[in-house]
């Protein structure tokens, strides 16, 4: 009974590889996809790196340089990028032109189909994070310090993410909708959080603090910048969020372009 | 063996539409068993049934003695079974042979790629990306994606819709060799020469429900029904001439005999043609074509049950 369980695990193991080899495949099949996938996070750090790599250190960016600041919070902005838009863009594509129901009409488990996304998502976060800090270093940012807990915060962000992606996905009936959707949540939740600029005012980062962004800010700054690193209730909060939209999405999710 | 489907009392409304009244039906194994009948029929929420996409509301359903909404089963269900689905949906950047490799690796016995490649008539076209495949070529690779586990029953759904005459003869090239290696085959279709051509049994549907089954030779009493002798009437001679009686008299010009004895019926139109020298211009013979039949039968049915029309 133990060895067919162990050879069972050993399969799924294999499938998951499996599944995401070819996930990867997929992607970087579409050159322009993934060209366009990160050239958007490069041009912003450049433009950032332009327009504010001359302001030294300050107290408006808590003490660090406008650059410090920015490679972080633009990390962070990739990542939701990589795992929340993008997932839950592709998902309900995929939904709509009938790929879902054609992985649905396979024996490969739901579970491993996600973990194929779920890895594909860190793979571009991982990318999306080494040309921003190499972009940064152009600039004369130092490396991030912290690697563990920022490898830690990674993690738990593009899953929570990722998850939270694939809520809103569930949520979204027609895939020409999600782009709008996606950006109508992102957008308010980005700029209060205090991606592009820092937020001096208490209760807005009281609020932002409780909601998904600013903790996984938080959490880059601290690792890559301030070397605080590991602040458990950033870590909380995002896993709070990633439990959330794990829920619904399990609740809600469906493979069939129709509803049945 | 126990059948590799059973159906029994099978109902599925979507709100006040009742998709599927109460079918039930069995496909043994190694059959090709094919469900006629026109758009918004019932075909293809039954099939979705049974393949697991869809819930039913009422009746047992077993699939290779499986409940195919049982989700604790379901990753063992689909390792036997293959499905070609009717939307076209295959990732547009890999190469064919890449598509192929990717699905086979889902199964734990998978069919051989090239083999699967040579089966579904897409040799040469391995290092095709999908998205530069004709339509046609798609076709086939949904069909080999549903070989490639292997499986012990294949589901396709209107194989051939949009096939040109020459595309839709390979395919059923394809499916005739599969039933030679034994696997069972569920189709759905509204042609009736693919029902004809493929099928071992038919069971024709209409408005939710089986409105008649039987092998495509004797469905709706075809094997019984009289036949019909056609044929120009010579030149000189009225229908009243004929030693088999009074016939109609069609508006191309033909007579029409109809006959439960048609062996005997030609033998007397022909000999007394021969006779007299003549000859019987344009002769035909044949029996009411699957497709009256069809037509018949759906007709009727639509006529009574004027209600439902969409199941998709």
């Amino acid at each position: 009974m133990s060895t067919a369980t162990s050879r069972a695990s050993r399969r799924d193991l294999a499938l998951v590889w499996h599944q995401i080899r070819y996930e990867q495949l997929s992607f970087w099949r579409n050159p322009q996809s993934a060209f366009f996938t990160f050239v958007f996070p490069v041009v912003i750090i450049t433009l950032f790196g332009a327009m504010f790599g001359g302001v030294g250190r300050s107290s408006y960016f808590y003490g660090l340089s406008a650059l410090q600041y920015y490679v972080p919070t633009i990390a962070a902005v990739s990542v939701l990028g990589a795992c929340y838009s993008q997932l839950a863009i592709v998902l309900s594509t995929r939904r709509q032109n009938g790929m879902l129901k054609r992985v649905r009409a396979t024996p490969l488990p739901a579970w491993a189909y996600f973990l194929g996304l779920l890895a594909h998502c860190l793979v571009v976060s991982v990318v999306d994070i080494a040309l921003i800090v190499g972009v940064g270093r152009l600039f004369g940012v130092p490396l991030p310090t912290q690697w563990a807990a920022a490898g830690a915060a990674l993690v738990l962000g593009a899953a929570s993410f990722c998850a939270l992606g694939v809520a809103v996905a569930s949520v979204i009936r027609n895939a020409e909708a999600a782009p709008a959707v996606v950006q109508l949540v992102l957008f308010p939740l980005v700029f209060i959080s205090g991606t592009y600029l820092p937020i001096h005012s208490g209760v807005l980062d009281r609020i932002a603090g409780w909601l998904p962004v600013r903790p996984f800010n938080q959490a880059l700054l601290g690792s890559f910048a301030q070397h605080t690193g590991v602040d458990w209730k950033d870590l909380g909060v995002l896993l709070a969020w990633g439990a959330a939209g794990a829920l619904v999405a399990v609740w809600r999710f469906r493979w069939d372009p129709r509803a049945g | 063996m126990p059948d590799a489907i059973t159906v029994s009392e099978l109902a599925r409304s979507y709100g006040a539409v009742r998709a599927v009244r109460g079918i039930s039906f069995t496909v043994g194994r190694g059959e090709i068993f094919a469900l006629l009948g026109p758009n918004g029929a019932g075909k293809t929420t039954t099939l979705e049934i049974l393949e697991g996409f869809r819930g039913r509301d009422a009746g047992q359903v077993e699939v290779l003695g499986f409940d195919p909404a049982d989700r604790a089963t379901g990753r063992v269900l689909r390792e036997r079974i293959g499905l070609v689905l009717q939307d076209i949906a295959v990732e547009p950047y890999l190469t064919v042979r890449e598509t192929l490799a990717r699905n086979a690796g889902y199964y734990p016995a998978p069919r051989d790629v090239g083999e699967v490649i040579a089966l579904a008539g897409l040799a040469g076209q391995e290092r095709t990306k999908v998205r530069n495949l004709s339509g046609g070529l798609k076709r086939r690779l949904d069909l080999g994606l549903g070989l490639i586990g292997d499986p012990d029953l294949l589901f396709l759904d209107e194989p051939t819709t949009g096939f040109d005459p020459s595309a839709r003869r390979d395919a059923w090239q394809i499916v005739r060799g599969l039933r030679g290696c034994g696997t069972t085959i569920l189709l759905t279709t509204h042609y009736m020469d693919e029902a004809q051509a493929l099928a071992d049994r038919v069971a024709v549907m209409s408005g939710g429900r089986i409105v008649a089954r039987g092998t495509p030779a004797d469905l709706g009493g075809r094997d019984s029904a009289q036949a019909r002798i056609r044929f120009a009437l010579p030149r000189g001679y009225a229908a009243a001439d004929l030693p088999t009686g009074a016939t109609a008299v069609a508006g191309d010009g033909l007579v029409t005999v109809r006959t439960s004895a048609p062996t005997e019926t030609l033998h007397q139109l022909t000999g007394w043609a021969l006779d007299r020298g003549l000859t019987l211009d344009r002769l035909t013979v044949d029996r009411p074509s699957l497709e009256d039949v069809y037509l018949g039968l759906t007709g009727t049915a639509a006529a009574e049950d004027p209600v439902e029309r969409s199941d998709r």
